[in-house]
């Protein structure tokens, strides 16, 4: 269970970073669309609370994995042609955009509404607006969009991956599955080490 | 009237007033507010009655002739939020439909420890009475007086929260209740 990554595999943290953010960012996305359709009632507020606190737990990981990528290494990039490398670092670019602009557009929509904002009810946090129906109702939409956008991103995301492993039969799937192991032995390309 | 009389009935009422059975009657003046705080989700939230009426007779050196008696509009709160100011006349909370007017009436006055005024009386609010105490600050003022009477009082003491609203995690069970009424003479 290596701390930081090498040349082969990426190290538990960074495994765990991702894993654990991407459950939560889909779990609290498809979360968010069964707890719309319930009835007013308190459980709906309490389910609402539990959304935003999940989203908020979400924003908190990225900038602990943010830090963490400027402390830890990466294993290199899989060689791969330029267009490829364009897209792959654009689609990464994206998804670190989507997922802080996530938790940020529903924290401002909640502000714009007017609501609360508790943390799974130990303490509250700031309103990021004023209260502007107006400004929470632009705000709702572009939350919601960009839930969807972010499914978009998935499928470069994950159909890149998957072409790595069964297309190409390398190791960057492999390198990042919880308790994976590199096998392949990818040859590794001096000084690609981002 | 004869001038004799006429000192004699002056001289009656000069020693009638201060022995009043009852102190000074006053009504409500513009301006005056009703009000109650509340906690939600670990925020605060403050209302107001829009609609309320008061009975006060007053008098400092005579509290024991002293009586407040408040009716509330319920159906008239207002906290700033449309969905929960929908929400509380709903039979969920006040049940304004079925217990329109809240009533408070005071049974005597005391001093607390502090040397301040206390009003104990009784609260009837969604059909159920029980005994609420207010710290009473009294102002005389040019042409009338300013009364202000903060307390609190327990929301689930008086069913407002039924159900799944009984949660005092979200909804915490205290609300703060807090007047001031701007009194012009009767």
């Amino acid at each position: 269970m290596p701390l930081r990554s090498d040349a082969t595999r990426w190290s538990t943290v960074a495994k765990t970073f991702h894993w654990t953010m991407a459950l939560l960012i889909l779990g609290n996305g498809a979360f968010a669309f069964w707890m719309d359709g319930l009835k007013p009632s308190l459980n709906k507020l309490n389910m609402f609370a539990l959304h935003k606190s999940v989203g908020l737990t979400v924003l908190a990981l990225f900038l602990l994995r943010v830090l963490w990528r400027f402390a830890d290494r990466r294993p290199p990039h899989t060689p791969g042609p330029r267009w490829q490398m364009i897209a792959m670092h654009a689609v990464h670019a994206l998804l670190y955009v989507v997922i802080v602009a996530l938790p940020l557009t529903g924290w401002a929509f909640n502000s714009a509404h007017g609501y609360p904002l508790q943390y799974f009810k130990q303490f509250n946090l700031p309103a990021l607006t004023g209260h502007d129906e107006g400004v929470a109702n632009v705000l709702i939409v572009v939350h919601e969009y960009l839930f969807w956008f972010l499914l978009l991103l998935l499928l470069p995301h994950v159909g890149g991956a998957l072409k790595h492993h069964i297309v190409d039969r390398d190791d960057t799937l492999r390198r990042m599955l919880p308790f994976g192991r590199a096998k392949r032995n990818t040859p590794t390309p001096p000084g690609d080490s981002a | 009237m004869n001038p004799t009389l006429r000192r004699l009935s002056i001289l009656g009422l000069a020693l009638a007033v201060p022995f009043a059975a009852n102190a000074a009657d006053y009504k409500l003046g513009t301006g005056s507010t009703l009000g109650f705080s509340g906690k939600f989700q670990g925020e605060r939230f403050d209302g107001a009655f829009g609609k309320f009426d008061a009975a006060i007779s007053y008098d400092p050196a005579n509290l024991a002739g002293s009586k407040f008696d408040v009716t509330v509009d319920v159906a008239s709160a207002k906290t700033g939020n449309g969905d929960r100011d929908n929400a509380l006349p709903t039979a969920d909370f006040f049940d304004a439909g079925k217990f329109p007017k809240a009533h408070y009436v005071t049974t005597g006055f005391s001093k607390d420890a502090k040397g301040g005024v206390v009003a104990n009386g009784n609260l009837t609010l969604h059909g159920v009475t029980k005994p609420v105490a207010l710290n009473v600050t009294f102002n005389p003022q040019a042409g009338g007086a300013r009364l202000s009477v903060a307390g609190t009082v327990s929301r689930l003491a008086f069913g407002v929260g039924s159900g799944e609203y009984k949660d005092t995690s979200t909804i915490p069970d205290a609300i703060e209740v807090n007047a001031t009424l701007n009194l012009l003479p009767k």
